[in-house]
């Protein structure tokens, strides 16, 4: 909170914001900025909507889950990198074609990652928020009744997508309000996706504020804190439409609900729908591969679709760097996660008994997650300084928490709030102690999501990049903030060096809390998973 | 063994009191069972006995064994064994585990082991020891959970419907199991119930929880 009215406070700078008024081709900038945030939103939610309805109908989800976890674990900087290295010109994409089918011996003349329009970056994202959409969605399904009102809806005569989209999504709709937002004001004001992918002169609003802030020219500063005020009122209003476009949506289903109209088939257009999430997940694991081609190819001469001979000239360059870049990503992602358990736990202890208070605890705590990340960042930056700590370990560690938090406690409160309080009280009439309890009885049973919760905290640690420059105030290196760097100076292959760190560490730390999960309790069926 | 002594008992819920203040004394090796309504504040009383009322209800009177006042001890401290409606093995230990959880402390690992092994040997389930608790059927949890209770040496048995679960045949046998072994260990027992075959297999006194309302129309 008190970030937020430091920015507002620094940022009300009259000339700053005539300047940045003044500036050539702002308005459009602004206007990619709210066209990819707001067309990829929706996209991504009704693409989520509709593969979670297949899924469902279909009895697949697991295998959707399992398809959506290496997207989600994927950071936006590198499935960006990744996308941009597949689609570009000179990408895996049009390899792949060439020159048999397109007749191409060198790269086409084309305009396909950063182009103006920005479809690239709208591509990037709808593959990235999708993911974590099907994910909202799949969590909030445990609250609606979504296979009875299935089997209702069939039994009057619809087929799955229809009675999905009347019955069930306004339901789930309800529950998944604050994720979507955070989806759509980041949309707005991501630089992680626009940097690698974004349309170029002019950049997305957020991307020319970042340059700004990043400008050696200090004169240029006061345009960017003013600008992050502007960033602000972009995601307000960007909310507020998006609420009212809520219920005409609503509406529309509505009435549709109430037309009662049946489709005899809905088989063409499940077909369609299957299609499009099979290629997304097709682009999204091109990229992860295109980054691995990238990072360890030398000479790459166009039509092939492997490199000429793998090498490791770029590592010879990076080795030296890369090896303190690690450290300092895998430190303070190992920190993010301990610290951030070690606060959650106790404090979803204190809210087991009260779904209330777990609720309001959880918005306030996702609170920093509706705000655009620059906005709230430059004013934590802002009391960073006051505190003298800015630039410091400390100080990232503590920006990253802000933004594991939310995570930790969407999953480690109801976990805890589902353990039967019942075990606690046959421990006790057993004689056990209140801490015995919680070490033999509680701690076990919470061990897996616990797992779960510290990969997920450390991979969203490595996953940040604006924190660890606002708060590092670039002083801190990690392989995000590497990654962004050299994307931005338009250095792909180191980019893509940095950015199989980013791609490598949190696969490797699911996988390892998924493999240690399955092991842990191995032969208890009874333990919550 | 000592007898099990409620005195003036009266709990509230938001000031409004779910039963009349209620008294009574159930002797060694005998079973007194609480009938009454749903709601009528049952499991709240078993929740009062061994200390763990949620806090938005409210209790007054007191509960003694012999002659120690229990109303102040955590709940750990009052030795009073309570089986609940389900089995609530711990999931994440075998059937072995639990019933080490529930023994008291003291002697070697094995001699410990032996114990539980002759345990599980006395309710016929032999060789059940390393078992995952979820496997086993609902009559072969109900009889662990009941070994759980008495190898902590429990001082009284408070029993909350723990035969409703079960199908016929094993409530029959295991509601045996827990009078006779309530009996020969002298346990002050209250089983709180639905069931009148349940009552009548206590063979104990009776008593029937009312709210004060109906209480009043019951004078009328």
């Amino acid at each position: 909170m008190a970030g937020l009215v430091a920015a507002l406070w620094v940022g009300l700078d009259a000339p700053a914001l005539s300047r940045i008024l003044a500036t050539p081709g702002i308005g459009l900038s602004v206007a990619s900025s709210l066209w990819t945030g707001s067309i990829a939103t929706a996209c991504a939610l009704l693409l989520a909507h509709l593969a979670i309805a297949l899924a469902v109908s279909g009895n697949w989800q697991r295998r959707l889950n399992a398809m959506t976890l290496p997207l989600l674990a994927m950071p936006h900087l590198a499935i960006g990198i990744g996308l941009a290295l597949v689609l570009a010109p000179s990408g895996v994409l049009l390899r792949v074609f060439s020159p048999w089918a397109t007749g191409f011996e060198l790269p086409p003349d084309w305009l396909i990652v950063n182009d103006p329009a920005g479809l690239s970056l709208l591509v990037g994202l709808v593959l990235k928020e999708t993911g974590f959409l099907v994910m909202a969605l799949g969590a909030a399904l445990g609250q609606v009744p979504s296979a009875r009102l299935q089997m209702q809806s069939a039994t009057l005569g619809y087929g799955p997508l229809k009675s999905w989209l009347t019955t069930v999504a306004p339901a789930l709709q309800q529950q998944i309000r604050l994720p979507l937002a955070a989806v759509f004001v980041f949309g707005i004001s991501n630089v992680e996706m626009a940097i690698p992918l974004g349309p170029d002169l002019p950049p997305t609003f957020s991307v020319l504020l970042w340059r700004w802030f990043t400008d050696p020219d200090p004169t240029i500063h006061a345009q960017a804190y003013a600008g992050t005020l502007l960033l602000f009122v972009l995601g307000i209003a960007a909310i507020v439409a998006a609420a009212v476009l809520g219920r005409l949506v609503r509406r529309l289903l509505r009435i549709s609900a109430e037309s009662g109209t049946r489709r005899h088939t809905e088989r063409p257009v499940r077909r369609l729908i299957g299609i499009v999430l099979a290629a997304g997940f097709t682009l999204g694991l091109l990229s992860i591969v295109a980054i691995g081609l990238r990072a360890f190819s030398g000479q790459w001469r166009f039509p092939t679709l492997l490199p000429d001979r793998s090498s490791l000239d770029v590592w010879t360059d990076v080795a030296a760097l890369s090896a303190s870049v690690a450290g300092t990503t895998l430190a303070l992602a190992a920190a993010t996660a301990l610290l951030g358990v070690a606060l959650v736990l106790p404090a979803a202890e204190g809210c087991k008994q009260s779904a209330n208070t777990r609720r309001q605890v959880g918005a306030w705590l996702f609170l920093p997650l509706l705000l655009p990340q620059m906005t709230f960042l430059f004013g934590v930056q802002v009391l960073l300084i006051r505190l003298r700590i800015d630039g410091t370990f400390v100080a990232v560690l503590w920006s990253h928490l802000i933004f594991a938090l939310p995570y930790l406690w969407g999953l480690l409160a109801p976990a805890r709030a589902a353990i039967d309080p019942r075990f606690d009280q046959v421990a006790a009439t057993l004689g056990a102690s209140p801490g015995r309890r919680w070490l033999t009885v509680t701690a076990p049973l919470l061990a897996r999501p616990t797992l779960l919760a510290l990969a997920l905290a450390a991979s969203v640690s490595v996953a940040l990049y604006l924190p660890t420059l606002f708060a590092g105030a670039g002083r801190i290196a990690t392989a995000a903030s590497e990654a962004a760097a050299a994307a931005g100076s338009g250095n792909l292959r180191l980019a893509a060096a940095h950015a199989i760190l980013l791609a490598v560490i949190p696969l490797c730390i699911f996988a390892i809390a998924y493999i240690a999960g399955a092991m842990l309790f191995r032969q208890r069926r009874g333990v919550p998973r | 063994m000592m007898a099990l002594d409620i005195k003036n008992l009266s709990l509230r819920i938001n000031g409004s009191a779910l039963f009349a203040p209620l008294s009574l004394r159930v002797e060694p090796g005998t079973v007194t069972s609480v009938i009454g309504a749903s709601g009528a504040g049952k499991s709240s009383l078993l929740n009062y006995l061994c200390g763990i009322l949620p806090p938005e209800i409210s209790a007054e009177g007191s509960v003694r064994l012999g002659s120690e006042d229990l109303s102040e001890l955590p709940p750990q401290s009052r030795g009073l064994g309570r089986l609940f409606q389900d089995p609530l093995l711990f999931p994440h230990l075998d059937v072995a585990g639990n019933l080490l959880f529930g023994l008291r402390a003291g002697n070697s690992r094995r001699v410990r082991r032996e114990r539980v092994a002759a345990a599980l040997a006395s309710v016929g389930l032999d060789g059940f020891a390393e078992r995952d608790p979820a496997t086993l059927s609902g009559g072969q949890q109900a009889r662990v959970a009941l070994l759980r209770v008495l190898l902590a040496e429990p001082r009284a048995l408070l029993l909350d419907e723990p035969f409703r679960s079960l199908d016929d045949d094993n409530r029959r046998l295991v509601r045996e199991l827990v009078f006779a072994e309530a009996k020969q260990r002298e346990l002050p027992t209250l089983l709180v119930t639905h069931d009148q075959e349940d009552v009548i297999a206590a063979g104990g006194a009776v008593i029937r929880l009312q709210t004060p309302r109906q209480r009043d129309t019951a004078n009328a």
